[in-house]
């Protein structure tokens, strides 16, 4: 039988269903999302094109599209799930052992529930390293606002996992690397055993699913297994095991930038009855007081003032904490065009110094070779001590590292180097709207041509921050 | 999710908490003096750990946290009410049973004419516990896997992180209302100083 949170993947289906039975009253019929019913005289045969046409054949043969006699109406309003309902807490009560924790409420759970299709506790399977997680975000925000009193984990590699320290919407970020293919027997099923005690109402995965990875969803025991499977191929049978699949439009998902969960989006902003369409909200993150500290004790130690340097980051470096996309392979600078940068923007007469961001203690050495031994250098690898950094500083130079997201989502003026036009327009699609932020991309698609004039220009307009910044950000 | 659901009745929480457990071990009248054993011989000089602390042989049973009442209403008869109620024995304790166990044992061979150094240590590693070797008494053995309660499943570091990600959020909440009472003052003053231009 056809429940109305799985119709949602006919939803592509309804202008040709229209086509086929125009003659029908909207109003009382109306099933969810927009499917109108055809006449019953011509029921069987558009049945078989329904069918045909279903996102995800595999799950239901039999699945003849919403019942017409059921009544979607009536008892079961619309719109979205409430906050999880919980009866206050009495301290003196006997049985204490009733007082489930949050999301986990069976014997308050409504039908209606179910038939909405409520998602109380929901995992994220995130592919990819730093830049893939912080541009995840907008997809937990999501998940927040879709399905209020959501509860949401995380499952990433160790590099990911860092970048949960600026979010507050997630409750659990587990270390499990869903891209490595031949994971330790025992290190997968207790990660299977751990997914599947929490019990989870939606797996989200970003990993580009074959049959594998489709099985390991599957196997976590969550309702809804949702999640990207292979463009070619790869993808067969992956669709046995998934409840919703995605296709991205090229095997790589970082290709697509800054927008490169966009299908993932949309299916989960998805109007439902009552429920409009969910607007995709910005990337944002947050910083902790306690990190705040932490981070200004460390690049104070460094040699510079609150507001008064400028961040470099993208330094060419093997290390695993550079923070580049998987999207993006020319995206780190040599050492000698940061020193002519850095050399532009110490001789500035405002004041400002240029710090530089480096991944691993080996490039200090060269850093003071090259640049100069009274240089500012700060040996920095976590995202939120990044983002702590940028937030403290005037200004960030950066190639397309996760260091222009993050300055872009604290609204910090930021000077972009790209290797090309089109990755700066899939990178950084809302720079038109950001006054802050300036893209310089190099004209012959190598990021090592790019012009430094322009670079030095925009360096220029740096000012450092006022003395008396009341208005911390 | 081993930890949520405990956290939720303190009291349990509370019983399985070795540390705040420690002052009831004083009153209890089921201690054992451990240090009369050393007249025996059969102990290393080594052993200052246990030297002549109070270890508990037997669990307080003073404080069990009630799981379930469960009452059966049976007709023309009285009813059946059980109650259900769990308790845990900590590792410390765990130990000196084993430890008493087997020294009871070697004592009465020993009384029988028989030697039984071999066979301490042969018991003791069999209880799972040595004795001789502070390390495993130590942190770095410890820490991972045993800190007094008898559960093997921890998220502790994930419950940390959670509640840092929890004040994460509160901040970000106060800051948010800060702001908008400061733009809502602001609006304010702007309509007095309005009135007052008029």
């Amino acid at each position: 039988m056809q429940t109305p949170t799985m119709s949602t993947s006919m939803a592509t289906t309804a202008t040709t269903t229209r086509a086929m039975a125009p003659a029908k009253a909207p109003a009382p019929r109306q099933c969810c999302n927009n499917v109108l019913l055809p006449s019953t005289g011509h029921r069987r045969r558009s049945v078989v094109a329904w069918s045909a046409k279903k996102k995800n054949p595999w799950l239901d043969p039999f699945d003849d599209g919403p019942d017409e006699e059921f009544d979607y109406q009536g008892m079961f309003s619309g719109g979205k799930q409430e906050e999880d309902p919980r009866p206050p807490e009495d301290p003196a009560n006997p049985y204490g052992f009733l007082r489930f924790p949050q999301g986990y409420n069976p014997e308050l759970d409504s039908l209606a529930s179910k038939v909405r299709g409520d998602v109380r506790r929901a995992c994220c399977v995130v592919s990819g390293g730093v830049y893939e997680n912080v541009l995840f975000f907008p997809v937990v925000q999501m998940l927040k606002d879709r399905y209020p009193g959501v509860l949401v984990d995380v499952v990433t590699s160790a590099r990911g996992k860092q970048v949960y320290e600026m979010c507050k919407n997630v409750r659990y970020a587990t270390v499990y690397d869903p891209d490595d293919d031949w994971p330790e027997p025992a290190e997968y099923t207790h990660q299977l055993g751990v997914l599947k005690n929490r019990y989870y109402d939606l797996i989200l995965s970003t990993r580009l699913a074959g049959i594998g990875h489709a099985l390991f969803l599957f196997m976590s025991s969550a309702r809804d297994k949702v999640g990207y499977v292979y463009p070619n191929v790869n993808s067969a049978g992956a669709g046995l095991f998934l409840t919703e699949m995605f296709k991205p439009p090229t095997t790589n998902l970082s290709d697509g930038g800054y927008n490169m969960y966009t299908e993932m989006l949309e299916w989960i902003g998805r109007p439902a009855k009552n429920v409009p369409r969910q607007p995709k909200q910005p990337l944002r993150v947050s910083i902790s007081k306690k990190l705040r500290a932490y981070v200004e004790d460390k690049y104070s130690r460094a040699g510079v003032e609150k507001g008064k340097y400028v961040v470099i980051h993208g330094i060419a470096s093997d290390s695993v904490a550079n923070m580049k996309s998987r999207g993006d392979d020319d995206c780190l600078l040599p050492l000698d065009h940061w020193a002519q940068i850095a050399k532009e923007i110490s001789s500035d007469d405002k004041g400002l110094k240029p710090l530089f961001v480096i991944p691993h203690e080996k490039h200090r050495e060269e850093i003071e070779e090259e640049v100069g031994e009274d240089t500012n250098i700060l040996f920095l690898t976590t995202p939120g001590q990044l983002t702590c950094l940028i937030n403290d500083s005037a200004g960030v130079v950066a190639t397309n590292t996760a260091a222009v997201q993050l300055a872009n989502a604290r609204d910090k003026p930021c000077v972009a180097l790209f290797s090309s036009a089109e990755k700066a327009r899939l990178f950084l699609p809302y720079v038109e709207d950001k006054g802050s932020c300036t893209v310089i991309s190099s004209a012959t698609g190598k990021l090592i041509d790019i012009d430094f004039e322009a670079v030095n220009m925009a360096v220029k307009d740096f000012e450092p921050a006022p003395t008396l910044a009341l208005a911390q950000k | 999710m081993a930890s949520p659901m405990l956290k939720s009745h303190s009291h349990v929480a509370a019983a399985l908490h070795p540390a705040r457990r420690a002052d009831l071990h004083g009153r209890c009248p089921a201690t054992v003096h451990l240090g009369r054993f050393h007249d025996h011989g059969f102990r290393c000089s080594r052993s200052k750990r246990s030297g002549s602390a109070k270890v508990q042989a037997f669990p307080s049973l003073d404080v069990v946290p009630l799981m379930v009442t469960m009452v059966e209403h049976v007709e023309m008869s009285r009813d059946y009410v059980v109650t259900k109620s769990i308790w845990h024995i900590s590792d410390a304790t765990l130990k000196s049973v084993c430890k008493n166990a087997s020294a009871l044992v070697v004592n009465l061979q020993k009384h029988f004419g028989l030697k039984g150094k071999s066979l301490e240590l042969i018991l003791t590693r069999a209880c799972g516990l040595n004795t001789q070797d502070p390390f495993y008494d130590s942190d770095a053995y410890r820490s991972q896997g045993g800190d007094g309660t008898v559960h093997w499943y921890y998220d502790k570091q994930e419950d940390l992180e959670a509640s840092a990600r929890e004040d994460l959020l509160r901040e970000e909440l106060l800051e948010e209302i800060e702001q908008r009472v400061g733009g809502l003052r602001e609006l304010e003053e702007a309509g007095r100083e309005e009135q007052l231009t008029k």
